[in-house]
């Protein structure tokens, strides 16, 4: 695609006002329930639905074609689709089919275009009806939403993760940054956003992800992915293992600024991130491949510090990227692990005086509560007794009293505060009662990997020192920042203090100057 | 950007001890590092950061240390010592230095120059009196003569200590680090980035001053908020109104122009403005020594740089005196060209592009803000708090400011201004009107006044219609306000779709807010549970201004979450790999995230069976969580 006449940007980086054709929207069922999905114009019978393509949720069916041009984040009424014909209908056909393949194999060629035909012949699109009940939203597709509903490849770097490591990294607009170990993709969807300065035109330089991936299956269905997302431009996807093939694009450099690696051994990949040709490795892999011997191109950015970071999930992994790190002249390495935790906000409703909706814990709230139900219950049961009763009877009916106490104690609280319970519903409603109270979830990840961080300095030789020293010669030093005493400090404060005042007094002058020039030109 | 340390920069000197200096680099000054020495700035300055420096003895006829770059070998000597198999006694690197290299697992041993052991651990004895030999005035002797960065000075210590072959393998390397901590006299510069200056504003400043905002927070924010690079830069065009026109020239705000915008509310006094436009590329000057080949980098923040000098350059020659270095005679040029100008200032002013060479001054009215890409401040008090914008270059207070990116791209604008324009002075009153006969005719600072105060009035006028036109591509906050009150009248302004992220150093805000979100409460709205709501537009929907029991409209946010993230450190070390035992910026934050939803009009259901019991929780299936 050439990048100069693109007219679409992403959706990802700008989705626009409304939502559009051909292009990725996520459907949010419920709220960790997404569905990315490619809405599509409908043009005639799609899949058996006579609505065009449809999206099928046990929270409704939603055809496209309500989907289409609406603002982001609107909430989309399910519609009344026929799904149960459909599905007759297309068990029919299939067993035509089978049938036929049968019977007659060489009619199989025609068979899907007689269809094809067939249903360009219905090609009437039937407008969707609203459904009585039944919604979802529809949100523009960004990295967070993208790494919660992609189709799963592999372990995927998650939010928490990829958040700070770019913050880390400094993947800022305009950076360049490696990314070995693709995998699904949510970190590279991240950090194109965040290197993000706009397309780049002919021979532009241009904020860009280069992405490897040495896994064939996973590197087409991450090719197909960039393309559907329009991250063409800006993502440069190479199907290569890393390890010995290094990271240079067609021979070149691409010059980065920061590096993710989300690979098993790190370390085999590191020295091909160097200012220069490593040591050892010309002793191991020899000429690594598309590296010349002679002239070793590092795929490094020469004129700043580069930053780093690598994803391993064991300590031993961490160790050996580490040792490797430090002979390669990696400094500040850093090794930290992220430790996510959702909450949930809830209210916790618990009394005796609330209904019986679930999540209500229908125990006394506090010792009072108790207390003063517990005195209800004993003053009954003496009211009981006091009542003079037939002998047998009585009996049984201490026995019931004390095994149905509670039922009983509940069906007369009940009875006593049904229409309280209604009164109070008008001056608190059932949504603030309770205490507000947040808890973390059931199930957390509690670990999901180690994350390394380093940066490595920009070369520094004896002629750059030389000619920095020509440039800023010492020796004419005349005041020290810093750590200076509090004398020092109390020195300095009074001199600006004077001159301050100085110019003042000048500002004042000038401004009397000024007003006589105003004169004599007015 | 960072590429070499330049004059006048920010930077941040992070020292043996653990300790960060942050200080602006100042040319032909001596920096101090107190107890570790002094050095001439000059030494650093067009030096690339992240090395390591070493403080040199001083040569006899010079009267400062010169500085030396350590390389990563003699950096990680010790490391590579412990990593080194038993055969090879001598580390590859670093062989003047006396090193305690492992001779297996459990032994520590000092060796010398020679590689004779000197001292040697021993696992049976610990003892307590374990003592140094050396006597407080004999270190600072030591310390006096100060050679060889202070090495010397570890290693007498270490050898005169009288129990160092008693000490376990542990001991004897942590006892080796503390010394070299308090007398190894090297640093390493880094610039002042976002993550920089935070951790510094966290562990060493003041930490409540950024809401004990930690790195994770700020990721968290900014990935939530989808915070990122707007849109190239899109300019209005100059009205070209004269000095005798009024409102009427003002040029209207296009709302299909605003593209890429963020809402902020900020108190951590610009911590969070600036991680934002970190990630949207405007916080950095771009580097004019060409160390960069890539053009672009410059090209674009170049052209709003070039926009804006004209502006300040017109505004040094209409405010006289507030540019001290400017001289007499060129003042009165100013005023000159300024008189000049402003009779001819209509023809001039016509076409968005102009060339750089002798650009005419744009009108009064001309907005020098783009349209995308932009940061909208909405600030509580009379005046914005970004003061940490300054180590970036940033003074939102000077009057006349040099070429920086965020003076086109950072809008700014108090909740008055934002809810009650009318009320505010500078919004509401009329601009001021003068033939240019008359104002021929005024003294230069009078004119400079008019002008100034046309073009105040133009840039309010501009910021609030364009924030109250809504739009908007986020919203992030970091503020100490309730978040329900920040939303209740942020949220009309946000497009549909746009992420929400509000961080908060305590749960309860949060929570709090959560709540207004809750499932029962929307349930009830949407199910006829709120009389009062009854026959309310959309539009008022959208605008409600809350009760008691719907504080918030519940539907216009979407997936509401509260997370917490943090990082733990480790230390990795051959055989002594472990969590940091201690970590400074220590109080947790939390982050809420949401979606801005567009509500469908009239009653909606969930799907699903219930029983119609009560407008309660239990009619709610998950689909409107």
């Amino acid at each position: 695609m050439a990048p100069t006449t693109r007219t679409c940007v992403s959706p990802f980086l700008d989705p626009g006002p409304r939502t559009k054709a051909n292009s990725l929207a996520i459907v949010q069922l419920s709220r960790d329930n997404l569905l990315p999905v490619y809405l599509q114009v409908p043009n005639g019978e799609h899949d058996g639905y006579a609505e065009g393509a449809v999206v099928n949720t046990r929270y409704g069916s939603f055809p496209h074609s309500t989907m289409l041009d609406v603002p982001w984040g609107s909430q989309i009424r399910a519609s009344k689709v026929d799904t149960g014909s459909r599905g007759r209908k297309r068990k029919r056909e299939a067993d035509d089919q089978a049938c036929r393949e049968a019977t007659a194999v060489s009619e199989k060629d025609e068979e899907p275009s007689a269809a094809g035909a067939d249903r360009d012949g219905a090609a009437a699109v039937k407008q969707a009806v609203a459904d009585s009940s039944g919604f979802v939203h529809i949100l523009p597709p960004t990295p967070e939403l993208w790494t919660t509903s992609l189709p799963h490849r592999t372990q995927v770097v998650y939010t928490p993760d990829y958040s700070y490591i770019l913050h880390r990294i400094r993947a800022r607009p305009g950076s360049t940054l490696i990314e070995a170990g693709a995998g699904s993709g949510s970190f590279t969807h991240a950090a194109v956003r965040a290197v993000y300065n706009g397309y780049p035109a002919e021979g532009q330089r241009k904020g860009k992800v280069f992405s490897f991936e040495f896994h064939e299956q996973r590197y087409q269905k991450m090719k197909k992915e960039l393309s559907d997302h329009g991250l063409e431009g800006l993502v440069q996807l190479t199907h290569r293992d890393v390890y010995s093939g290094g990271f240079l694009v067609d021979g070149k450099s691409p010059e980065a600024d920061a590096v993710f690696l989300d690979l098993p051994a790190p370390w085999e990949a590191l020295p091909h991130l160097s200012r220069r040709r490593p040591q050892d490795m010309a002793d191991t892999d020899g000429a690594a491949a598309g590296n010349g011997q002679q002239s070793w191109v590092s795929p490094l950015n020469p004129r700043k510090s580069v930053y780093i970071c690598t994803f391993s999930p064991c300590i031993e992994q961490v160790t050996r990227t580490v040792s490797a790190m430090r002979r390669l002249g990696w400094v500040d390495i850093d090794m930290v692990e992220i430790a996510n935790r959702k909450l949930h906000a809830s209210r916790d409703r618990v009394g005796l005086n609330l209904n019986f909706d679930r999540g209500v814990n229908n125990s006394p709230r506090d010792v009072e509560e108790a207390l003063a139900r517990l005195a209800e219950i004993e003053a009954r049961s003496r009211e009981q007794a006091a009542k003079p009763r037939d002998a047998d009877a009585d009996e049984d009916m201490d026995l019931a009293d004390e095994v149905g106490a509670p039922a009983k104690g509940n069906e007369a609280r009940n009875g006593e505060h049904a229409p309280s319970t209604e009164e109070t519903s008008t001056a608190t409603a059932p949504w603030m009662e309770g205490r507000l109270i947040t808890r973390g979830e059931p199930e957390i990840k509690s670990h999901t990997s180690y994350l390394v961080f380093a940066v490595l300095p920009m070369e520094w030789t004896e002629q750059d020192e030389a000619a920095a020293a020509a440039k800023y010669p010492v020796g004419k030093e005349q005041k020290v920042i810093g750590a200076i005493d509090k004398a020092a400090r109390k020195q300095e404060r009074r001199e600006l203090l004077q001159k301050q005042q100085g110019g003042a007094s000048r500002k004042a002058r000038r401004k009397e100057r000024d007003e006589k020039l105003g004169e004599i030109s007015g | 950007m960072h590429s070499l340390i330049r004059p006048n920069a920010w930077v941040a000197l992070k020292l043996p001890s653990g300790s960060t200096k942050v200080l602006q680099v100042t040319p032909n000054t001596t920096i101090s590092l107190g107890k570790y020495g002094s050095f001439p700035s000059n030494l650093i300055i067009g030096r690339p950061y992240h090395l390591t420096f070493e403080l040199q003895d001083r040569l006899p006829d010079e009267n400062f240390s010169r500085l030396r770059v350590v390389p990563p070998s003699e950096l990680y000597a010790e490391v590579f010592a412990d990593e080194a198999a038993p055969g090879c006694e001598m580390p590859a690197a670093g062989a003047t230095d006396t090193v305690i290299s492992a001779t297996d697992g459990e032994e520590f041993s000092l060796v010398d120059d020679d590689g004779n052991v000197v001292a040697r651990s021993n696992r049976e004895i610990i003892d307590e009196s374990a003592r140094q030999t050396l006597t407080q005035a004999e270190i600072e002797e030591l310390k006096r003569e100060g050679s060889n960065a202070g090495k010397d000075v570890i290693a007498k210590l270490l050898l005169s200590h009288t129990a160092l072959d008693q000490k376990t393998s542990f001991s004897l390397a942590k006892y080796k680090l503390l010394k070299t901590k308090k007398y190894i006299r090297r640093f390493q510069v880094s610039p002042i980035d976002v993550a920089n200056l935070a951790q510094w504003q966290l562990e060493e400043r003041d930490a409540s001053k950024i809401l004990d905002m930690r790195a994770e927070m700020i990721g968290l924010l900014g990935c939530w908020g989808n915070v990122h690079f707007g849109g190239d830069d899109v300019l209005l065009e100059d009205p070209g109104a004269t000095t005798a026109q009024g409102d009427e020239a003002c040029v209207p705000v296009d709302r299909d122009l605003l593209r890429g915008r963020w809402l902020v509310v900020d108190d951590t006094s610009g911590l969070l403005v600036a991680a934002m436009a970190e990630r949207m590329g405007i916080l950095y000057e771009t580097e004019d020594e060409g160390a960069h080949s890539s053009s672009e980098e410059h090209k674009e923040p170049t052209e709003p740089s070039a926009e804006q000098s004209s502006a300040s350059a017109a505004e040094n020659s209409q405010e006289p005196g507030s540019n001290p270095s400017v001289p007499a005679p060129a003042t009165q040029q100013g005023s000159d060209t300024e008189m000049a100008d402003a009779q001819a200032a209509p023809p001039e002013n016509q076409g968005g592009k102009k060339p750089r060479e002798q650009k005419p001054r744009a009108s009064d009215f001309a907005i020098p803000y783009s349209q995308t890409n932009t940061i909208t401040v909405i600030h509580g008090a009379s005046q914005p708090n970004l003061s940490l914008l300054n180590y970036w270059g940033f003074d939102i207070t000077s009057p006349n400011h040099p070429p920086h990116p965020l003076l086109n791209h950072l809008l700014t604008l108090s909740w008055l201004q934002l809810l009650k324009p009318e009320l505010d002075t500078s919004y509401s009153t009329p601009p001021l009107t003068a033939t240019p006969e008359t104002l021929a005719s005024w003294k230069p600072s009078r004119r400079g006044n008019f002008h100034r105060k046309r073009r105040r009035y133009a840039r309010i006028r501009h910021i609030v219609d364009a924030t109250r036109a809504g739009n908007f591509s986020g919203l992030v906050c970091a503020s100490t306000m309730d978040p329900i009150s920040i939303l209740r009248h942020t949220l009309p302004l946000l497009a549909g779709g746009a992420p929400v992220a509000i961080y908060s150093p305590n749960v309860e805000a949060l929570a709090a807010a959560a709540d207004c979100f809750s499932v029962p409460r929307r349930t009830a709205w949407v199910g006829g549970g709120a009389p009062e709501i009854e026959g309310l537009s959309a539009e008022e929907l959208e605008r409600w201004p809350g009760n008691e029991r719907f504080p918030l409209n519940p539907t216009l946010l979407q997936g509401v979450s509260i997370q917490t993230s943090r990082a733990r450190h480790w230390q990795v070390l051959p055989g002594r790999t472990h969590p940091l035992m201690t970590e400074r910026g220590g109080a947790d934050g939390y982050v809420l995230t949401a979606w801005r939803a567009k509500p469908a009009e009239g009653k909606i259901a969930a799907k699903g069976k219930f029983k119609r019991r009560k407008v309660e929780s239990e009619a709610v299936t998950p689909a409107s969580g």
